[in-house]
Protein backbone atom coordinates (compact mmCIF):
# COMPACT_ATOMS: atom_id res chain seq x y z
CA UNK A 1 0.00 0.00 0.00
CA UNK A 2 2.75 2.37 1.05
CA UNK A 3 4.59 1.72 -2.21
CA UNK A 4 1.55 2.75 -4.22
CA UNK A 5 1.18 6.03 -2.29
CA UNK A 6 4.88 6.75 -2.56
CA UNK A 7 4.87 6.14 -6.29
CA UNK A 8 2.16 8.85 -6.50
CA UNK A 9 4.87 11.41 -5.73
CA UNK A 10 6.43 10.64 -9.07
CA UNK A 11 3.30 9.59 -10.95
CA UNK A 12 1.10 12.62 -10.19
CA UNK A 13 3.48 15.27 -11.53
CA UNK A 14 4.11 13.01 -14.52
CA UNK A 15 0.37 12.74 -15.25
CA UNK A 16 -0.03 16.51 -14.95
CA UNK A 17 2.98 17.06 -17.20
CA UNK A 18 1.71 14.67 -19.88
CA UNK A 19 -1.84 16.06 -19.77
CA UNK A 20 -0.76 19.69 -20.15
CA UNK A 21 1.93 18.68 -22.63
CA UNK A 22 -0.63 17.09 -24.93
CA UNK A 23 -2.93 20.11 -24.61
CA UNK A 24 -0.07 22.38 -25.65
CA UNK A 25 1.12 20.15 -28.48
CA UNK A 26 -2.34 19.55 -29.99
CA UNK A 27 -3.23 21.98 -32.76
CA UNK A 28 -5.68 24.41 -31.17
CA UNK A 29 -7.67 24.59 -34.41
CA UNK A 30 -9.01 21.13 -33.68
CA UNK A 31 -10.59 22.52 -30.53
CA UNK A 32 -12.85 24.62 -32.75
CA UNK A 33 -14.80 21.51 -33.66
CA UNK A 34 -16.68 22.16 -30.40
CA UNK A 35 -17.87 25.64 -31.26
CA UNK A 36 -20.69 27.09 -29.23
CA UNK A 37 -23.27 28.52 -31.66
CA UNK A 38 -23.83 32.26 -31.54
CA UNK A 39 -26.52 34.43 -33.02
CA UNK A 40 -25.39 36.52 -35.98
CA UNK A 41 -25.09 40.14 -34.82
CA UNK A 42 -27.32 42.86 -36.23
CA UNK A 43 -25.69 45.32 -38.58
CA UNK A 44 -26.47 48.29 -40.74
CA UNK A 45 -24.14 48.05 -43.74
CA UNK A 46 -24.35 47.81 -47.54
CA UNK A 47 -22.36 45.63 -49.88
CA UNK A 48 -19.41 46.79 -51.98
CA UNK A 49 -21.79 47.89 -54.76
CA UNK A 50 -23.89 49.95 -52.27
CA UNK A 51 -26.76 47.50 -52.43
CA UNK A 52 -28.82 46.43 -49.41
CA UNK A 53 -27.80 43.10 -47.87
CA UNK A 54 -30.21 40.22 -48.44
CA UNK A 55 -30.21 38.32 -45.14
CA UNK A 56 -31.77 35.33 -46.89
CA UNK A 57 -28.23 34.52 -48.02
CA UNK A 58 -27.49 33.43 -44.45
CA UNK A 59 -30.11 30.67 -44.57
CA UNK A 60 -28.74 27.17 -44.96
CA UNK A 61 -24.98 26.67 -44.95
CA UNK A 62 -22.77 29.59 -45.91
CA UNK A 63 -19.29 30.90 -45.21
CA UNK A 64 -18.55 34.47 -44.22
CA UNK A 65 -14.96 35.28 -45.15
CA UNK A 66 -13.29 38.37 -43.70
CA UNK A 67 -10.95 39.87 -46.29
CA UNK A 68 -9.25 43.08 -47.37
CA UNK A 69 -7.17 44.24 -50.31
CA UNK A 70 -4.28 44.99 -47.91
CA UNK A 71 -4.33 41.44 -46.55
CA UNK A 72 -1.59 39.18 -47.90
CA UNK A 73 -2.92 35.91 -46.49
CA UNK A 74 -6.26 36.63 -48.19
CA UNK A 75 -4.39 36.30 -51.49
CA UNK A 76 -3.09 32.91 -50.39
CA UNK A 77 -6.53 31.51 -49.57
CA UNK A 78 -8.22 33.17 -52.55
CA UNK A 79 -7.85 30.17 -54.92
CA UNK A 80 -9.28 27.81 -52.29
CA UNK A 81 -12.27 30.08 -51.67
CA UNK A 82 -12.85 30.29 -55.42
CA UNK A 83 -12.80 26.50 -55.59
CA UNK A 84 -15.25 26.26 -52.64
CA UNK A 85 -17.64 28.77 -54.20
CA UNK A 86 -17.70 26.67 -57.37
CA UNK A 87 -18.66 23.60 -55.33
CA UNK A 88 -22.08 25.02 -54.48
CA UNK A 89 -21.04 26.52 -51.15
CA UNK A 90 -22.21 30.07 -50.64
CA UNK A 91 -19.25 32.27 -49.75
CA UNK A 92 -20.09 35.76 -48.55
CA UNK A 93 -17.36 38.36 -48.12
CA UNK A 94 -16.88 40.79 -45.27
CA UNK A 95 -14.62 43.51 -46.60
CA UNK A 96 -12.74 44.66 -43.50
CA UNK A 97 -11.25 48.13 -42.94
CA UNK A 98 -10.63 48.65 -46.63
CA UNK A 99 -11.30 51.30 -49.22
CA UNK A 100 -14.23 50.59 -51.49
CA UNK A 101 -12.28 51.37 -54.65
CA UNK A 102 -9.28 49.22 -53.72
CA UNK A 103 -11.55 46.35 -52.73
CA UNK A 104 -13.44 46.50 -56.04
CA UNK A 105 -10.17 46.62 -57.97
CA UNK A 106 -8.83 43.64 -55.99
CA UNK A 107 -11.90 41.57 -56.90
CA UNK A 108 -11.76 42.76 -60.50
CA UNK A 109 -8.14 41.72 -60.84
CA UNK A 110 -8.25 38.35 -59.05
CA UNK A 111 -11.83 37.21 -59.51
CA UNK A 112 -14.76 37.41 -57.13
CA UNK A 113 -15.62 34.20 -55.25
CA UNK A 114 -18.20 36.00 -53.10
CA UNK A 115 -21.96 36.07 -53.59
CA UNK A 116 -21.55 39.64 -52.34
CA UNK A 117 -19.18 41.42 -49.98
CA UNK A 118 -20.44 43.38 -47.00
CA UNK A 119 -18.54 46.68 -46.95
CA UNK A 120 -17.35 47.33 -43.39
CA UNK A 121 -14.77 50.15 -43.59
CA UNK A 122 -14.68 50.86 -39.83
CA UNK A 123 -14.90 47.21 -38.81
CA UNK A 124 -18.20 47.60 -36.90
CA UNK A 125 -19.76 44.26 -37.81
CA UNK A 126 -16.31 42.67 -37.59
CA UNK A 127 -15.96 43.91 -34.00
CA UNK A 128 -19.35 42.45 -33.05
CA UNK A 129 -18.30 39.16 -34.64
CA UNK A 130 -15.07 39.14 -32.61
CA UNK A 131 -12.79 39.46 -35.63
CA UNK A 132 -9.16 39.99 -34.61
CA UNK A 133 -7.73 40.48 -38.11
CA UNK A 134 -7.95 39.24 -41.67
CA UNK A 135 -8.45 36.62 -42.94
CA UNK A 136 -11.00 34.92 -40.74
CA UNK A 137 -13.87 32.69 -41.76
CA UNK A 138 -17.20 32.08 -40.05
CA UNK A 139 -19.44 29.13 -40.74
CA UNK A 140 -23.09 30.12 -40.76
CA UNK A 141 -26.11 27.87 -40.60
CA UNK A 142 -29.61 29.39 -40.71
CA UNK A 143 -28.51 32.85 -39.49
CA UNK A 144 -26.44 31.34 -36.68
CA UNK A 145 -22.64 31.27 -36.40
CA UNK A 146 -21.61 27.66 -35.86
CA UNK A 147 -17.88 27.83 -36.57
CA UNK A 148 -14.95 30.23 -36.68
CA UNK A 149 -11.48 29.95 -38.20
CA UNK A 150 -8.72 32.50 -37.74
CA UNK A 151 -6.08 32.75 -40.42
CA UNK A 152 -5.81 31.07 -43.78
CA UNK A 153 -8.59 28.69 -44.80
CA UNK A 154 -7.18 25.74 -46.74
CA UNK A 155 -8.13 22.21 -47.69
CA UNK A 156 -6.72 20.80 -44.45
CA UNK A 157 -8.61 23.19 -42.14
CA UNK A 158 -11.74 22.81 -44.24
CA UNK A 159 -11.63 19.03 -43.81
CA UNK A 160 -10.59 18.96 -40.15
CA UNK A 161 -12.78 21.74 -38.76
CA UNK A 162 -15.55 22.98 -41.03
CA UNK A 163 -16.72 19.75 -42.65
CA UNK A 164 -17.40 18.03 -39.27
CA UNK A 165 -19.31 21.13 -38.11
CA UNK A 166 -21.37 21.21 -41.31
CA UNK A 167 -22.16 17.50 -40.97
CA UNK A 168 -23.17 17.91 -37.33
CA UNK A 169 -25.41 20.88 -38.10
CA UNK A 170 -27.19 19.27 -41.06
CA UNK A 171 -27.59 15.96 -39.19
CA UNK A 172 -29.22 17.70 -36.21
CA UNK A 173 -31.67 19.49 -38.50
CA UNK A 174 -32.72 16.55 -40.61
CA UNK B 1 19.91 81.62 -32.63
CA UNK B 2 17.01 82.03 -30.26
CA UNK B 3 14.56 81.52 -33.13
CA UNK B 4 16.34 78.35 -34.22
CA UNK B 5 16.20 76.92 -30.69
CA UNK B 6 12.50 77.72 -30.47
CA UNK B 7 11.79 76.06 -33.80
CA UNK B 8 13.81 72.97 -32.90
CA UNK B 9 12.10 72.60 -29.54
CA UNK B 10 8.67 73.00 -31.12
CA UNK B 11 9.61 70.24 -33.55
CA UNK B 12 10.45 67.91 -30.66
CA UNK B 13 7.17 68.60 -28.88
CA UNK B 14 5.17 68.40 -32.07
CA UNK B 15 6.72 65.04 -32.87
CA UNK B 16 5.60 63.49 -29.57
CA UNK B 17 2.16 64.98 -30.12
CA UNK B 18 1.88 63.45 -33.58
CA UNK B 19 3.04 59.95 -32.59
CA UNK B 20 0.66 59.66 -29.64
CA UNK B 21 -2.13 58.03 -31.65
CA UNK B 22 -4.86 57.93 -29.04
CA UNK B 23 -5.43 60.24 -26.10
CA UNK B 24 -8.26 59.36 -23.77
CA UNK B 25 -9.79 62.27 -21.93
CA UNK B 26 -12.13 61.82 -19.01
CA UNK B 27 -14.36 64.12 -17.01
CA UNK B 28 -13.11 62.77 -13.70
CA UNK B 29 -10.28 60.67 -12.32
CA UNK B 30 -12.62 57.84 -11.23
CA UNK B 31 -13.53 57.11 -14.84
CA UNK B 32 -9.90 57.39 -15.84
CA UNK B 33 -8.83 54.88 -13.18
CA UNK B 34 -11.61 52.51 -14.23
CA UNK B 35 -10.45 52.78 -17.84
CA UNK B 36 -6.83 51.93 -17.11
CA UNK B 37 -7.72 49.08 -14.78
CA UNK B 38 -10.20 47.64 -17.32
CA UNK B 39 -7.79 47.71 -20.25
CA UNK B 40 -5.17 45.95 -18.14
CA UNK B 41 -7.71 43.19 -17.39
CA UNK B 42 -8.79 42.54 -20.98
CA UNK B 43 -6.68 40.13 -22.99
CA UNK B 44 -5.41 41.17 -26.39
CA UNK B 45 -7.08 38.65 -28.75
CA UNK B 46 -4.22 38.83 -31.23
CA UNK B 47 -1.40 38.29 -28.73
CA UNK B 48 -0.06 35.10 -27.13
CA UNK B 49 -0.36 36.73 -23.74
CA UNK B 50 -0.80 40.34 -22.77
CA UNK B 51 -3.50 42.89 -22.07
CA UNK B 52 -4.89 45.36 -24.59
CA UNK B 53 -3.17 48.06 -22.51
CA UNK B 54 0.20 46.62 -23.49
CA UNK B 55 -0.68 46.08 -27.15
CA UNK B 56 -0.98 48.34 -30.15
CA UNK B 57 -2.40 45.92 -32.74
CA UNK B 58 -5.49 47.29 -34.54
CA UNK B 59 -7.97 45.07 -32.70
CA UNK B 60 -6.56 46.18 -29.32
CA UNK B 61 -6.88 49.79 -30.39
CA UNK B 62 -10.51 49.15 -31.36
CA UNK B 63 -11.13 47.46 -28.01
CA UNK B 64 -9.60 50.32 -26.04
CA UNK B 65 -11.68 52.81 -28.01
CA UNK B 66 -14.83 50.76 -27.32
CA UNK B 67 -14.07 50.50 -23.59
CA UNK B 68 -13.50 54.27 -23.57
CA UNK B 69 -16.82 54.93 -25.32
CA UNK B 70 -18.69 52.55 -23.02
CA UNK B 71 -17.26 54.23 -19.91
CA UNK B 72 -18.32 57.64 -21.22
CA UNK B 73 -21.77 56.22 -21.98
CA UNK B 74 -22.07 55.20 -18.32
CA UNK B 75 -21.67 51.41 -18.55
CA UNK B 76 -20.54 49.55 -15.44
CA UNK B 77 -17.31 47.52 -15.37
CA UNK B 78 -19.38 44.33 -15.38
CA UNK B 79 -21.35 45.41 -18.44
CA UNK B 80 -18.17 46.33 -20.30
CA UNK B 81 -16.56 42.97 -19.52
CA UNK B 82 -19.73 41.17 -20.63
CA UNK B 83 -19.68 43.23 -23.83
CA UNK B 84 -16.12 42.15 -24.58
CA UNK B 85 -16.45 38.48 -23.60
CA UNK B 86 -19.65 38.15 -25.67
CA UNK B 87 -17.62 39.03 -28.73
CA UNK B 88 -14.08 37.79 -28.07
CA UNK B 89 -14.78 34.85 -25.76
CA UNK B 90 -14.60 34.24 -22.01
CA UNK B 91 -10.81 33.93 -22.15
CA UNK B 92 -10.51 37.64 -22.96
CA UNK B 93 -11.23 38.43 -19.31
CA UNK B 94 -8.01 38.23 -17.28
CA UNK B 95 -9.93 38.54 -14.03
CA UNK B 96 -12.96 36.24 -14.21
CA UNK B 97 -15.90 37.17 -11.97
CA UNK B 98 -16.54 35.28 -8.71
CA UNK B 99 -19.60 33.34 -9.87
CA UNK B 100 -20.91 30.04 -11.19
CA UNK B 101 -18.35 27.72 -12.74
CA UNK B 102 -15.62 30.30 -12.10
CA UNK B 103 -15.47 29.24 -8.43
CA UNK B 104 -13.76 26.08 -9.64
CA UNK B 105 -11.29 28.22 -11.56
CA UNK B 106 -10.46 30.35 -8.53
CA UNK B 107 -10.46 27.67 -5.84
CA UNK B 108 -9.68 24.56 -7.93
CA UNK B 109 -5.93 24.61 -7.20
CA UNK B 110 -6.54 24.94 -3.45
CA UNK B 111 -9.11 22.13 -3.48
CA UNK B 112 -6.65 19.96 -5.39
CA UNK B 113 -3.87 20.82 -2.94
CA UNK B 114 -6.20 20.07 0.00
CA UNK B 115 -7.10 16.64 -1.40
CA UNK B 116 -3.42 15.84 -1.94
CA UNK B 117 -2.58 16.90 1.63
CA UNK B 118 -5.42 14.73 2.99
CA UNK B 119 -4.19 11.71 1.05
CA UNK B 120 -0.61 12.06 2.22
CA UNK B 121 -1.53 12.88 5.84
CA UNK B 122 -3.93 9.96 6.16
CA UNK B 123 -1.25 7.76 4.64
CA UNK B 124 1.24 8.80 7.36
CA UNK B 125 -1.03 7.69 10.21
CA UNK B 126 -1.59 4.26 8.75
Amino acid sequence: MRVIYRSLIILLPLIVLITYGTILITDQDDALVYFEPKEFPQFDLQDLEDREIDLAAFNGISLLNVWASWCITCLVEHPFLTQLSKNEITVIGLNYKDSQLKAQQWLGKRGDPYLFSIYDPRGDLAFDLGVTGAPETFLIFNQEIIGHIQGELNQEKWQSTLVPLINAATMANR
Amino acid sequence: MKLLTTVLFSCIFLATYLTADAIYEFDNSVEEKRFYSLISEIRCPKCTSGSIASSDVPVSRDLKQKVYELILAGSTDKEIKAYVTDRFGASSDYKPAFEGANYLLWFGPFIFLGILMLIFLSNRRL
